[in-house]
């Protein structure tokens, strides 16, 4: 048996190796932190740092845009949000009372914004009322100390200063969402982020690299769950970190003018259509707007759900774009062109004339004009004038659709300007070989009396059609139409300018051509019996050219069935395409309304509200001579009344 | 006695006990709220010492004679694992190999209850774990796969020691602990905050305080005249180390992550009391070592 004290030492051995393992497993635990806090120190030293800090995006100042004449269209406004940081919110009850009054909401509703978020962190600002007044932001800050949790969110708000006029061609910004994320990162090779801006439409979507900027960043320190705790400084801990000023987006001068614009807006008030007018001698587009229309200001900050339901369902499709996105049948406003393709094939001259006694067979089919007794005896100045459907029918019964189509794509129809604007839709001119590879059919002769008068396949854009006819008044110079003129850094230094485009110059062998198809135009207006007459202005001397593109075939009882008469739907879409001032051309536009029925009623007065503004603006002298000349043209009107007994019938419709 | 009451509070907890973090640790009587596996670690090693005083104290142990004071450890540590907390389980566990290690266990039973402990490890991770433990031996393995989730306490644990560096942030200027980038930063993660706050010389100095503290204590067990009082002051000090090294490792990333304090460093109740009650077992036997000389 051991005493005590021996069972003690006998276990002593052990007690020994006992203190090995301890100081050895200390040991490994002290080259754990030397591992650690020695060998990796720097780079953990750096995670803490940024685990701490929050590289918050300090935006770039998106670039300006202004119109021709310098004015700013499109600019950033600083705005104020009112937030409710529900963490801080103490005495509830006063707090919100006084905010309210601030506010002039009432608390009820406050309180149900509130009750919306209540699900949401409680350190998350939520926005109370945007856009709140300077009044309101004075009184918020100034009362600080009464109101916790209450403050004031500033943010630079898109703002487009004319709403919704032109909002087609300028476009708008809005959030990179989820699904876009990676088909913009791939077509940009930039590394946009949730969250970010981007042009998303119109000039904002094609200029987004010169309008973007750069932005920068600055470091807030932030605790575990994002709160910020306070702006990093001079902090000795973050030395070496430092934020990044934003660059700001460049400039932009467009082409476009804006009063024009806003006559182009107003002229098409409480219709669906759209306008555009070019330079003629460069292809600058000088207006371009579309109706119904939207406010891109809604999309920059949260498009509510209201609001784009309210976009969306809109029968009218106020997102789309009638100028460039849109195709129609050109109807009459194509009869010029099949008058150049007779004309320069030598099946038509001056002097041809057909009778036109109101419908004419071809094959088995009736052909009607629009005029129900017929025009009688139609040369061509006539046929363009009084739009004669039999006439430029019977001429091109004389040539091929290829031959109607040569020059139809001379002129810039059936492919794309290129315009530098996305989404623009090619229009159509068929072929016989399109409607073989298309349709697998042969093309029948009497397609092509359908497409010589702008129906059947034949689909043209108002863009296209106003290239067309600026070409017809300038001498076939067929220009791309171009809507950025300039591209200006912050300091106002030019970095890119844009300049004509001379696509293709359309020869033509007869030099009489153009001449008597524009005779025929400057009449459709400026002749008591051209379909235009009514609706010629003052002051302009318009040439152009009336068009009515149906919607549905018209069945042969319907073919002089009252437009008026018919549902909306199956209304016709009324076009008008011409150029002024006819006797020296500077612009030339085209005007589509959809179901507007007529093109003198409906279309002509846009192009004529479009067309003033620009004379009156900038060419003054021009507009006073042409006073002049209406007058003439009024009063040999008037005499030609008075000499005439029978009045003549009022030009009312048009084909 | 105590072995026996603590047995029972245990059991209680079992039947009773309030649910905390996902676990039923607690138990409540009126106002005291404790933890009765806390105590049962003291419990252990006041049983264990009585034992092999009373049996054969001189005998080096064999299979057969760890067949009962197995049961007495098996019993409230798969208690406790049900609990479940297999941080103390693991723990009184531990404590025990330490004690029956120091009262001579064959070199030859050491290595057949390794290969025994190996292979039930194997099946115990497979088969007797819960998800959330298992997902903690994830973690530990790669705390990066699930950085903002169960990687989260590791990775921030380790940030913290690691941005201390050589001669740390200075006294209180712990940015993950005021920033609560790691939270418990004053119970289980207290090493890593002194750490962030300390530097490595700092706990050099803090592991070098401890190990003097336990050869202290080894010294104490074997300048002892009485061998019961040896085996106490080994079993506390079991109960220190342990605490220690598991904590310390499972804070710097050596050891998966479990809910041990670090002694004499963690704030938390029962814990405290433990180790309060051990420090001074442990002072008052050195005490009567000078009072019977």
């Amino acid at each position: 048996m051991f005493g005590e004290e021996e069972l003690v030492k006998i276990h002593k051995e052990r007690a020994t190796l006992l203190s090995y393992i301890i100081t050895a497993a200390f040991g490994l635990v002290l080259s754990r932190l030397w591992y650690l806090q020695v060998y990796k120190g720097e780079t953990l030293h750096n995670y803490s740092i940024q685990n701490r800090l929050r590289k918050e995006v300090v935006w770039a100042p998106r670039g300006l845009i202004y119109s021709r004449d310098d004015q700013l269209i499109v600019d950033n406004i600083p705005r104020f949000d009112a937030i409710l940081t529900p963490q801080f919110l103490m005495e509830k009850e006063k707090t919100l009372t006084k905010l309210s009054k601030i506010l002039s909401m009432d608390e009820a509703s406050i309180l149900q914004i509130l009750k919306k978020n209540s699900n949401q962190a409680k350190y998350r600002p939520i926005i109370v009322k945007k856009n709140i007044s300077f009044d309101e932001l004075a009184q918020i800050e100034t009362q600080n100390a009464d109101l916790p949790g209450i403050s004031v969110d500033t943010f630079i708000s898109r703002e487009y200063r004319d709403k919704d006029i032109g909002a087609h061609l300028l476009g708008y910004i809005s959030e990179v969402s989820q699904t876009q994320l990676p088909k913009l990162r791939e077509r940009d090779k930039m590394d946009y982020r949730l969250g970010d801006f981007i042009g998303q439409f119109g000039i904002e979507e094609q200029l987004d690299k010169y309008l973007r900027g750069e932005n920068g960043h600055e470091f807030v320190e932030v605790d575990a769950r994002g709160r910020r705790k306070r702006y990093i400084n001079t902090d000795n801990l973050f030395k070496g970190i430092e934020a990044e000023k934003p660059l700001s987006g460049m400039n932009v001068k467009l082409t476009i003018d804006r009063d024009m614009q806003i006559a182009a807006f107003n002229a098409l008030e409480g219709k669906v259509g759209g306008v555009i007018a070019l330079d003629i001698d460069s292809g600058e587009v000088l207006t371009m707007v579309s109706r119904p229309s939207f406010d891109p200001s809604q999309f920059s900050r949260g498009l509510t759900p209201e609001y784009w339901r309210s976009l969306v369902t809109n029968k009218e499709h106020p997102l789309r774009d009638r100028n460039i996105q849109e195709h129609f049948s050109p109807g009459s406003t194509f009869k010029a062109l099949t008058g150049i393709a007779a004309f320069e094939e030598g099946e038509i001259d001056e002097n041809t004339e057909v009778f036109c006694t109101g419908k004419w067979y071809f094959g088995r089919r009736a052909y009607h004009c629009w005029k129900k007794e017929g025009h009688g005896a139609t040369n061509l100045v006539k046929a363009i004038r009084e739009s004669c459907n039999v006439y430029f029918q019977k001429a091109a019964n004389r040539m091929s659709i290829d031959a109607l189509a040569k020059y139809a794509k001379a002129f810039g129809l059936g492919a794309r300007t290129g315009i530098s604007l996305p989404r623009e839709v090619s229009g159509l001119i068929p072929t016989s070989e399109w409607k073989k590879k298309r349709l697998g059919q042969e093309w029948q002769p009497g397609e092509t009396l359908s497409c010589a008068i702008g129906q059947s396949y034949v689909l043209a854009s108002t863009i296209q059609l106003a290239t067309a006819y600026a070409a017809i008044a300038n001498g076939g110079k067929i220009y791309r139409p171009f809507v950025v003129k300039d591209v200006f850094d912050t300091d106002g230094e030019l970095v890119k300018t844009y300049t004509p485009e001379l696509l293709s110059q359309v020869q033509l062998k007869n030099p009489k051509t153009l001449k008597f198809i524009r005779e025929g135009l400057f009449q459709v207006v400026n002749s008591p019996k051209g379909t235009a007459w009514y609706r010629r202005g003052q002051g302009i001397l318009m040439a152009g050219k009336t068009g009515t593109s149906q919607v549905r075939g018209a069945s042969a009882d319907k073919v002089h069935q009252k437009c008026e008469l018919m549902d909306y739907e199956s209304r016709h879409h009324g076009l008008f395409v011409g150029f002024a001032p006819a006797d020296n051309p500077k612009i030339a536009a085209a005007v589509i309304v959809e179901h507007g029925c007529h093109g003198s009623s409906a279309a002509t007065p846009v192009a004529e509200a479009v067309i003033t503004q620009y004379m009156k603006k900038y060419h003054p002298d021009m507009y006073l001579q042409n006073l002049d000349k209406d007058k003439t043209i009024k009063d040999s009107w008037i005499k030609s009344l008075k000499s005439a007994a029978p009045k003549p019938s009022a030009p009312a419709g048009d084909e | 006695m105590a072995y026996i009451l603590t047995l029972f509070l245990i059991f209680l907890v079992l039947l009773m006990g309030k649910v905390g973090m996902g676990a039923q640790r607690w138990l409540v009587l009126g106002p005291i709220r404790m933890q009765p596996s806390e105590f049962m670690k003291m419990g252990l090693v006041l049983a264990m010492a009585r034992f092999f005083t009373k049996v054969n104290p001189e005998k080096q142990l064999g299979f057969k004679d760890l067949i009962f004071p197995g049961i007495i450890v098996m019993v409230p540590a798969v208690m406790v694992i049900i609990q479940p907390d297999l941080g103390t389980g693991m723990l009184l566990l531990f404590i025990f190999c330490m004690m029956i290690f120091y009262k001579r266990l064959k070199w030859n039973t050491i290595a057949t209850l390794g290969v025994i402990a190996l292979f039930s490890g194997v099946l115990m991770y497979n088969f007797g774990l819960k998800e959330y433990q298992r997902k903690r031996i994830h973690t530990f393995i790669d705390p990066y796969e699930d950085a903002k989730g169960s990687g989260y306490n590791a990775i921030q644990s380790e940030i913290a020691i690691g941005s201390g560096r050589l001669f740390g942030k200075g006294f209180k200027n712990s940015s993950q602990a005021s920033l609560n980038y790691l939270p418990e930063n004053h119970t289980d993660f207290v090493f890593a905050i002194f750490n962030e706050e300390h530097g490595f010389f700092g706990s050099v100095f803090l592991i070098i305080l401890y190990l003097v503290f336990f050869m202290r204590m080894i010294w104490l067990a074997t300048s002892v005249q009485r061998f019961y009082d040896s085996v106490l002051v080994v079993g506390i000090m079991s109960i220190f180390f342990w605490h220690a090294f598991i904590n310390m490792a499972m804070v710097s990333g050596l050891l998966p992550i479990v809910g041990i304090p670090l002694p004499l460093m963690s704030y938390g109740g029962s814990s405290m009391l433990t180790f309060g009650v051990g420090v001074g077992m442990a002072t008052s036997i050195s005490n009567s070592r000078n009072f019977f000389n």
